[in-house]
């Protein structure tokens, strides 16, 4: 019981950072390459925070008000964007980024500047969290049942043959963006109703390289794929300390290693090994078929 | 005023141009959006530093070094990151992750190498002399800058299309299998695009370091961001482009930290990436690739 009460925080923080690493994982399940994340966790945390202090609406439409910020920020977004390819996507969303850590420090009245915003009251503790992560992970991989799931999957593979097949890439971009705006935001918003306070620079680069790390090694096309990176992410240099100063040098190493040779991630790695065997059990005619199956939920 | 201020928006972003030269003449020919470039800018003015202060170098011995060793970072990630994942097949969206790793990996370094400190090059390391010209003043190191910025963009012109290892690399920014075929070894114009790009980022670096007198792990951060807009601006892989945009982002840059706010230069420069995004996404100027649309 004690072990469980000393990792309490842990556990939220592995929640809200897998809410977040899902905000990734919708862009990049649909090909997007957005980084865009941080900056829609921001508008989510602000605006949460904003709503829940000033106003009295209560934390559920405060939370509610924060996701409606995130889709507006992910629809503003891609007016430019969902037309564009790849390496513009990148530039721009980290730029995004950047203006939003630079908003927020500018916008003092708002935003409390630098010191940020303090004395949050705690609404969201594990008992909220789970619920939340458990619904949110339940209606990502209904999507990716339905036609919108197949039409990430195939942009996502190559957008080219997408197109030839009659999907709308551009929309389903704009549908992804909207998505990762919510999801973002959701996660900012949870962050900062667990916290106690938010400061510009929690929204930074370094979320930035947590989620899309949590995202890569997870794997990108299962849903429990993000929940197994982060909790790794988070739960290794907890265990191993005398790795926690050197972090961020890890988490650097852990991205070039893992997209060089598990490009698939663990999950989507161990799944696709999974079925390749139960397809070796079978007739010996359904371990081709099986072999060019891509895993997905 | 207006002129000083954009006499001092002009030298800043003869920096930036230098600094994007390299990060678009990587992703122009190789589609490699380098995000680690940044930190190589920052290792060529540590390594320019260290250069001066361990080694007691004078200032035109340590440029030198620091303009190679930033080469020989750059040409590093290209062997340690970028080559074991071509050979693995991994696609675009993989180098930009793997060059998030590699710049996370490089920041630290330099962060615990200097325990997260702001160097300062000694004083006095360049001569403080101004010129008096109507209506600005301009400093001797503003001249040296420019005319080093100005001699370094005509060499890179000189090397891609006037030597033959130049136009094999342009060959193989049009297409690497084709080049391939037609005996193009590009090994060798990976080899040197990258240790050029290396070159140009670490001279930005020392250049930067000393006028601004500053050098920390974070200063790849703010002229990465500032890149990114210039390469847009400018067409990705275009020479000019870059050199041309570099200069405007510059004076932009200067002219609204001077007549708006700091605070909210940032906030104007990338106003103006997602504008140039909206109504031009493929630059002001054509660059070695046309193609950037999905539909």
């Amino acid at each position: 019981m004690s072990f469980i009460l000393t990792y309490r925080p842990l556990f939220d923080l592995i929640c809200i950072y897998t809410v977040l690493a899902y905000s990734q994982y919708v862009a990049l399940r649909a090909g997007l390459f957005s980084l865009a994340t941080p900056g829609f966790a921001s508008i989510g945390g602000y605006a949460g925070a904003i709503l829940l202090k000033e106003t009295s609406l209560g934390p559920v439409l405060s939370a509610i008000g924060a996701i409606l910020c995130g889709v507006a920020a992910g629809l503003i977004l891609s007016l430019p964007l969902a037309r564009l390819r790849g390496a513009f996507q990148s530039i721009a969303t980290i730029g995004f980024v950047q203006i939003m850590v630079s908003l927020a420090l500018y916008a003092q009245p708002l935003t409390g500047g630098p010191l940020g915003m303090n004395a949050i009251p705690k609404v969201a503790g594990a008992t909220v969290l789970v619920p939340i992560l458990i619904v949110l992970a339940a209606l990502l991989a209904v999507i990716n049942r339905t036609g919108i799931g197949r039409a990430f999957d195939a942009i996502r593979q190559d957008y080219t043959v997408a197109m030839s097949l009659g999907i709308s890439v551009s929309r389903y971009f704009r549908y992804a963006f909207a998505l990762s705006g919510a999801i973002g935001a959701l996660g900012g918003c949870l962050l900062a109703f667990n916290t106690y306070s938010i400061q510009p620079d929690v929204f930074g680069f370094p979320m930035l390289v947590l989620v899309i790390a949590a995202v890569i090694l997870g794997g990108r096309s299962m849903v429990a794929g993000p929940l197994v990176g982060t909790a790794f992410l988070i739960i290794l240099p907890e265990l191993i300390r005398p790795l926690a100063d050197a972090r961020l040098l890890l988490q650097g190493l852990l991205l070039i290693l893992v997209i060089i040779y598990l490009p698939q991630g663990i999950v989507d790695s161990l799944s696709h090994r999974w079925k390749l065997r139960r397809a070796g059990n079978g007739t010996r005619g359904a371990e081709g078929k099986g072999a060019h199956e891509l895993p997905s939920a | 005023m207006l002129a000083q201020q954009l006499l001092n928006g002009l030298v800043v972003g003869a920096v930036y141009a230098l600094f994007s030269l390299g990060l678009t003449l990587v992703f122009g020919m190789h589609r490699i959006l380098n995000l680690a470039h940044g930190a190589v800018f920052m290792w060529g003015a540590f390594i320019g530093y260290f250069a001066v202060t361990l080694g007691g170098l004078p200032l035109w011995a340590a440029f030198i070094i620091a303009v190679i060793g930033a080469g020989m970072v750059s040409v590093a990630l290209d062997l340690f990151v970028f080559r074991p994942l071509r050979r693995h097949q991994g696609d675009e969206f993989g180098t930009i992750v793997a060059s998030i790793g590699a710049n996370l990996i490089l920041m630290q370094l330099a962060q615990q190498a200097t325990n997260a400190q702001t160097l300062r090059f000694p004083f006095g390391i360049f001569p403080v002399v101004f010129f008096n010209l109507p209506g600005m003043r301009i400093s001797l190191q503003q001249i040296v800058i420019l005319a080093a910025v100005a001699v370094i963009v005509l060499g890179l012109l000189f090397f891609l299309f006037r030597t033959s290892l130049g136009s094999e690399a342009r060959a193989v920014a049009v297409n690497e299998q084709t080049a391939m075929l037609l005996g193009v070894n590009p090994g060798k114009v990976y080899f040197a695009s990258f240790f050029i790009a290396g070159m140009l980022a670490g001279a930005a670096g020392v250049i930067l370091g000393i006028a601004f007198n500053s050098v920390t792990y974070v200063m790849g951060e703010a002229v990465m961001l500032q890149a990114f807009v210039v390469i847009v601006l400018g067409g990705l892989g275009s020479v000019l482009g870059a050199v041309l945009a570099g200069i405007v982002i510059g004076m932009i840059q200067t002219l609204t930290t001077a007549y708006i706010s700091t605070e909210l230069s940032d906030a104007v420069v990338f106003g103006l990436l997602f504008i140039v995004l909206l109504i031009r996404p493929n630059g002001f100027f054509s660059g070695i690739h046309t193609e950037y649309r999905v539909a």
